[in-house]
């Protein structure tokens, strides 16, 4: 992680020449890692469940790394093409597939995300799927089975996808509302890995090494997500996220007080109610001296 | 002849006219002054005794009296105090005799007190009583017999002061003044010289304004006065005074409670308390009154260094505000409840509840609840101790308030240890013992020492019946799961661990010494000591050490992270069979030196300790039953019986088996597998073999009576325990929560169940203090009755006409739903305005904007309503009294005409009822509830009324909840009219009910037929201002929380009142009152669109 942070200039990539260079830090909680290998294997499209922050954009990102491709022959992987989509409320289909733009001679394709991922044969990732719009769910489908082909319907094209590329979708059944569940016809092309925020010793673990604490302190931390946790429907949504956990713990790395840390980090992030605010605080207080 | 010879001869023939003794007295008299006076002075003396007898009839009595005196006088007295006397006694004489008579008669005694100089001046104090008529002269006369009693007690200025008090009395009535200064001489000489005229002052202020109560001052007023320290009694009674003049009626009743105030403090405290009294006077004498009243009541709550602030913070409101600074003295006023809040040190279980419960619902894990032991105490299932922490599995018990230390934070951070306590008892698996699980650090001897494994009902149970003595068994068990529990705290919650830790000190230092203790019970005495974690604190004969040396080395086992409570199940095992090997004999006759601290036994972990030992058994398996029949031992010779130590405080009560017992009984009342104990299950016979042996129940203390009808208490509070599940539980909490449920029907089936009646409290406004009064009105919300079966259908009927019509007016509303969105990236048709933009910018070479398109919406309709109906009594007004009081001019002149329209009429209205405000108000909540039913928006209907503040009568006819059913249909026919208008709190309630819905337009809808108004809704019953003010202010709090209130009346003078209490918010007067019923849906669809 210190790599990043020396890095004095910002890289800039071509979205289908990105991919995850280094191996991320992901730790398994279960049997995830070979369940996703063999789905690539099979290409059969992969949907992540589980709430946020709990690292199902890491494990994406330390899979694309994973799964590179052979380099001429033998030794290592280059690391698999990953072209994130972060999904929101406006992100239409044409904003994946691609547009017409107007320049001096008239107009020129342009592709979107979804078209170079299929070219290249990158593992495309859509976070928070259901945020689309309904109709991105027309490109979805084809793609998503047997056919695995775009069609790119304003150039009267179909795509047939390149070999390396797998669709995977996240969702976090948790915080949408009924009106934005993941449509059936959409879920059943997809398997399922299920989230969750990992367990108190994992978590302590991921903590410790993300933060780069003691283990004393790593695992305090864990013990605060899982208490807090249990208040789950006090209008914490799901509970304070591994990654806040993580925030916290790296601000204790620079030396603020674990108490004051876990104020900004945790209590004020989680809720803006003075008396599960006042709850929080009294939890961590109990934890940390 | 000598002068007094000479005079007799001359007056004998006038004086032989009156009745005999009159001539003797004077012969007396003259015998008695002539050595004293000069002849002149005696000629004249006689002079005046014989015009006395010719003023009038009576007169002559006054001669008499005063020839009486003559021999009466002090020897000294000098002759100018006789001839003043006989001067004005001659003048009145002319006015009244009698009132001459008496001060003739008590002048010698008189004068001898106040001495010969003040004839004159005693004489105008009675005086000033005479009004001329009999009364004022009989009471006059009464003042100059009492006199000489009166000079005993009082100088002559303070008499006159008396005397004023008297004669401002005497204007209201002669009784009372008689009565008072009949009292006086007794009354004034049982206070203090100092007092006495302070005393008197604050009679004539209570005279002059609540003079009625002057009776029972002079009755009472002795005491009271006595109750303050004496140096202070002046100022005392002159702030007391100053109430006084303020023309109160209730003058004396602030003397008293202040007075009994005072009594309450310590004397020395007495002086600060006055001052600062004196220092609120200046601006409000009831404020300095309240503020002496109140006193002990704020020193329950914060210290009396504390006092000042809160003094200071008052003043500096009373400065600003009268009536502000008045309600804060008053208590009642929320401004005030928070500085006391923020100066007490106390923290109460009511402010940190919440808190404390998501704290602890955190930790565990579970669905907690928090509530105060008194609760647990109050359920009768085996809990007796009312302040003690505890838990019963599901809910956290917790003292009511916390005061250990002098700081509000120290306070709370010993709160927290206390549930934290609890909490752990449930997070680190206390009531989950397995009776077949191993445990992990000790090996196991639990199934070898069993006889029988039948028969009980829990594990904990089971455990138990291992062990002959059951109290030092749990006791010992309490002893070794809280060591376990503590050190699990300490370990999991590093923050907590200064407070645990301070608090563990705390408790060491307080504990008895095992030096007065018979062995045995000094054993556990020091168990108790090491699960503090003060092994230093052991204090053991050493001759015994061995034993106590096993003990500690089983007690450090409890500290290791992998210890669950079979182990402390199996330590206790242990500690029982060691602790049966000590005789329980008394030590005390041990010296010093031999006590002392041991060192523990290393015990690891599959060792047991007492093998090898000398009370071991063979191998591995000790025998246990033998050592351990310690209520067989206790009878022997010389051994005292056992007795627990004292508890542990932040730790609580303890009782693992009853928690079991409860558990198994909640499974199977929420009918879990069939395996599991269901309560029927459970047999009165088991259970009272259970209550008998279980150490953890103290029937004693439990409840009073013989064990059988205690038992059956007993197993049926347990089934209802067991068969409500504890979510389902009221919890006290402040504002807008239920504080108790009381009265559901007793004797099920045999009258109909009363309804549920659920007390919430809110605050209520004082516009003069502008504060709130905190928890002021107590709203009792119940289910309304049913009615009549068919009012809903026969209003429907009668009204067919206009429901047909409200129905399509809200059909109407839907179409309405559809609205037109801009701006969207997609949709039906191409929006132009957008599109001409898109083209210009595009020319220009902007970043176009590409959002082009409109498409129809369906937009939720997401309303909440409360409709809140005024049941007061004056809606019982019946509704056609103005067309009668036009048609009666018509036949003024014809009385035949008009009694044939009068008959006619009557016979009408005996066939149909006339209308009051009520039933319009009824139909058109009929009419409102069907045109609500086509649109489907959520909506209650509730009606209120009551009488005074403690009493808001709030009625449910349809709660949010409900679907319109037969049973609410039939609540509407019983909407009638009760009696006050108390709209503040009913406003809250309603607010509190629709703020629990999550509907995005909330809209509450006031309907009344006239001005809030209630007793004691204001300073008197024709003050509108207070409720006014109160309902303006409750109106606002309702918008404030995002609710649209709508006010609507048929009082014709609402505009006044309306006016002032809806401001800027919606409310309509309507006039033709008939119209309600069609006006009400359409102003509703006007609101709601």
């Amino acid at each position: 992680m210190s790599e990043t942070s020396t890095r004095q200039e910002a890289t800039i990539w071509q979205a289908e020449e990105y991919s995850v260079t280094e191996e991320p830090y992901y730790l398994p909680i279960g049997d995830e890692i070979p369940l996703f290998e063999a789905a690539y294997e099979q290409r059969i499209p992969v949907l992540l469940k589980g709430p946020t922050g709990c690292g199902k954009t890491r494990f994406v990102e330390y899979m694309a790394h994973r799964l590179g491709k052979p380099m001429n022959g033998a030794g290592d992987n280059a690391p698999r093409p990953l072209i994130t989509v972060a999904c929101h409320e406006d992100l239409t289909a044409s904003d994946l597939v691609g547009r017409y733009l107007l320049d001096a001679e008239g107009t020129r394709w342009i592709d979107g995300p979804l078209t170079r991922s299929v070219k290249v044969g990158a593992i495309c990732y859509l976070d928070e799927v259901v945020e689309a719009r309904k109709d991105t769910t027309v490109l979805i489908h084809p793609l998503t089975d047997y056919r695995r082909l775009l069609p790119v319907e304003k150039q009267g094209q179909v795509v047939e996808a390149a070999d390396g590329f797998l669709l995977v979708i996240s969702y976090n059944p948790g915080y949408q509302s009924a009106l934005k569940d993941l449509k059936h016809s959409t879920r059943q092309r997809f398997i399922s890995i299920e989230f969750d925020y990992p367990p108190r010793e994992h978590e302590m673990e991921i903590i410790q090494h993300e933060a780069a604490i003691d283990a004393g302190l790593a695992g305090d931390l864990a013990k605060l997500g899982e208490k807090v946790r249990n208040l789950r429907e006090h209008g914490l949504g799901e509970g304070v996220s591994t990654r806040l956990l993580i925030y916290a713990g790296k601000l204790m790395a620079k030396g603020i007080s674990p108490r004051r840390a876990c104020q900004v980090a945790v209590t004020w992030s989680l809720t803006d109610d003075h008396e599960v605010q006042r709850s929080i605080e009294e939890v961590v207080t109990s934890i940390f001296e | 002849m000598s002068i007094a010879g000479e005079l007799l001869a001359r007056h004998r023939d006038r004086l032989a006219g009156f009745p005999g003794p009159l001539t003797e007295h004077f012969e007396a008299g003259l015998k008695a002054l002539s050595p004293r006076f000069s002849p002149t002075q005696l000629q004249q003396w006689a002079e005046t005794g014989v015009e006395l007898t010719a003023l009038n009839l009576r007169s002559w009595e006054a001669a008499a009296e005063y020839f009486k005196a003559g021999p009466e006088f002090d020897p000294a007295t000098p002759w100018s105090a006789i001839e003043h006397l006989g001067n004005e006694a001659m003048s009145m004489a002319g006015d009244s005799t009698p009132l001459a008579i008496s001060f003739v008669r008590s002048a010698p005694a008189t004068l001898r007190m106040i001495g010969p100089d003040h004839v004159r001046q005693w004489a105008d104090l009675g005086r000033r009583l005479y009004k001329g008529n009999w009364k004022s002269s009989a009471l006059a006369a009464q003042f100059y017999d009492l006199s000489p009693d009166l000079f005993g007690v009082l100088r002559l200025s303070q008499a006159s002061r008396l005397a004023v008090f008297v004669d401002e009395l005497s204007r209201h009535s002669y009784e009372l003044a008689s009565a008072c200064l009949t009292a006086a001489p007794q009354v004034l000489s049982d206070l203090e010289p100092d007092d006495r005229l302070p005393f008197i002052t604050y009679a004539v202020e209570l005279a002059q304004s609540s003079w009625a109560d002057s009776r029972l001052y002079f009755e009472r007023g002795t005491p009271l006065v006595h109750k303050v320290h004496q140096p202070l009694r002046e100022r005392f009674l002159l702030l007391a005074a100053q109430v006084a003049r303020g023309h109160n009626r209730s003058a004396f009743q602030y003397l008293e409670e202040a007075a009994n105030s005072m009594a309450q403090l310590d004397p020395a405290t007495h002086h600060r308390v006055v001052e600062m009294s004196e220092k609120l006077a200046v601006y409000s004498p009831y404020a300095a009154m309240d503020f002496i009243i109140n006193t002990p009541t704020v020193l329950e709550v914060v210290r009396l260094d504390e006092l000042d602030p809160w003094h200071e913070g008052g003043l500096q409101i009373l400065k600003s505000s009268r009536d502000g600074g008045e309600a804060y003295f008053r208590l009642q006023s929320t401004r005030g409840e928070d500085v006391l809040e923020n100066l007490s040190a106390r923290v109460e279980l009511t402010r940190v509840g919440e808190v404390l419960r998501m704290y602890c619902k955190a930790l565990t894990g579970r669905d907690v609840h928090v509530h105060a032991t008194a609760q647990l105490a109050e359920k009768g299932i085996g809990w007796s101790d009312e302040q003690r922490a505890s838990t019963e599995g599901t809910t956290i018990y917790l003292p009511e308030m916390m005061e250990r230390y002098h700081d509000k934070d120290e306070n709370f951070a010993a709160f927290k240890v206390f549930a934290t306590h609890q909490a752990g008892r449930l997070e680190f698996g206390s009531f989950d013992f397995d009776f077949d699980r191993p445990a992990v650090v000790l090996e196991r001897q639990r199934p070898a020492r069993e006889e029988t494994s039948s028969g009980f009902v829990t594990d904990m149970e089971r455990f138990f019946d291992l062990m002959p003595n059951r109290k030092l068994a749990s006791d010992l068990f309490t002893i070794t799961e809280d060591t376990r529990i503590d050190a699990s705290v300490k370990r999991e919650y590093g923050g907590i661990r200064k407070p645990l830790y301070r608090m563990q000190e705390e408790e060491l230092e307080r504990r008895p010494s095992p030096r007065q203790m018979p062995l045995r019970d000094a054993f556990v005495e020091n168990m108790v000591r090491v699960s503090l974690g003060g092994s230093d604190f052991i204090e053991w004969p050493m001759e015994h050490s061995q034993p106590m040396a096993l003990a500690l080395g089983i007690m450090e086992l409890m500290l290791r992270p992998e210890a669950t409570v079979e182990d402390a199940a199996e330590a206790t095992m242990r500690l029982y069979t060691l602790a049966s090997s000590i005789p329980n004999v008394a030590t005390q006759e041990l010296a010093e030196g031999e006590w002392g601290n041991v060192e523990p036994m290393e015990s690891s972990g599959q060792a047991m300790p007492m093998e090898g030992g000398e009370m071991g058994g063979e191998g591995g398996q000790p025998q246990f039953g033998d050592v351990g029949e310690g209520e067989g031992q206790e009878g022997e010779e010389g051994e005292a019986d056992y007795s627990s130590p004292e508890p542990v405080d932040f730790r609580g009560d303890f009782k693992p088996e009853l928690v079991q017992l409860l558990m198994k009984l909640r499974d199977g009342a929420e009918g879990g597998d069939a395996g599991e104990m269901s309560p029927a299950d459970l047999t009165p016979e088991q259970l009272a073999e259970l209550m008998e042996k279980s150490a953890e129940i103290d029937l004693d203390s439990l409840m009073e009576g013989d064990i059988d009808s205690s038992s059956g208490m007993f197993l049926s509070n347990l089934m209802k325990e067991a068969g409500t599940p504890a979510s389902e539980k009221d919890h006290e909490k402040g504002e807008g929560e239920p504080t108790s449920d009381s009265s559901t029907g007793e004797g099920e089936g045999e009258e109909p169940l009363q309804p549920i009646v659920t007390v919430y409290y809110y605050d209520e406004w004082d516009f003069r203090a502008q504060d709130y009064k905190p928890r002021w009105c107590a709203v009792k919300e119940s289910k309304l009755q049913a009615g009549e079966e068919n009012f809903y259908e026969n209003t429907l009927r009668e009204h067919a006409g206009l429901v047909q019509q409200t129905r399509k007016q809200f059909e109407l509303l839907k179409p309405e739903m559809f609205r037109k969105i801009k701006r969207l990236p997609d949709g039906e048709d191409i929006d132009l305005d957008q599109a001409i933009e898109w083209m210009v910018e595009h020319k220009a070479g902007v970043n176009p904007n590409e959002k082009l398109y409109w498409r129809r919406n369906k937009v939720e309709r997401d309303v909440a309503v409360a409709f809140l109906i005024d049941m007061s009594a004056s809606t019982d007004e019946e509704i056609n009294k103005r067309d009668r009081q036009q048609d009666d001019g018509d036949y003024d002149d014809d009385p035949r005409k008009y009694l044939s329209w009068w008959v006619s009429k009557r016979r009408q209205e005996l066939a149909t009822p006339p209308k009051r405000i009520i039933d319009l108000e009824k139909e058109s909540a009929v009419l409102l509830m069907t045109a609500l039913e086509t649109i489907g928006d959520q909506y209650g209907i509730y009606g209120f009324s009551g009488y005074g503040r403690d009493n808001v009568e709030f009625f449910v006819i349809k709660d949010f909840d409900e679907r319109l059913d037969q049973p609410i249909k039939q609540r509407l026919d019983n909407i009638t009219p009760i009696r006050s208008t108390r709209m503040g709190p009913a406003l809250r309630h309603a607010t509190h009910k629709l703020n629990l819905t999550e509907a995005k337009v909330k809209i509450l809808v006031l309907l009344s037929d006239g001005r809030p108004q209630d007793h004691g809704y204001g300073r008197d019953r024709t003050e509108k201002e207070y409720a006014i003010h109160d309902t303006k202010q409750a109106l606002n709090e309702a918008k404030r929380d995002g609710i649209t209130p709508f006010a609507l009346t048929v009082d014709r003078a609402g505009h006044d009142y309306l006016k002032t209490m809806c401001e800027d918010m919606g409310y309509e007067v309507v006039a033709d009152i008939e119209a309600l019923p069609s006006r009400l849906p359409t102003l509703y669809r006007r609101l709601t669109e």
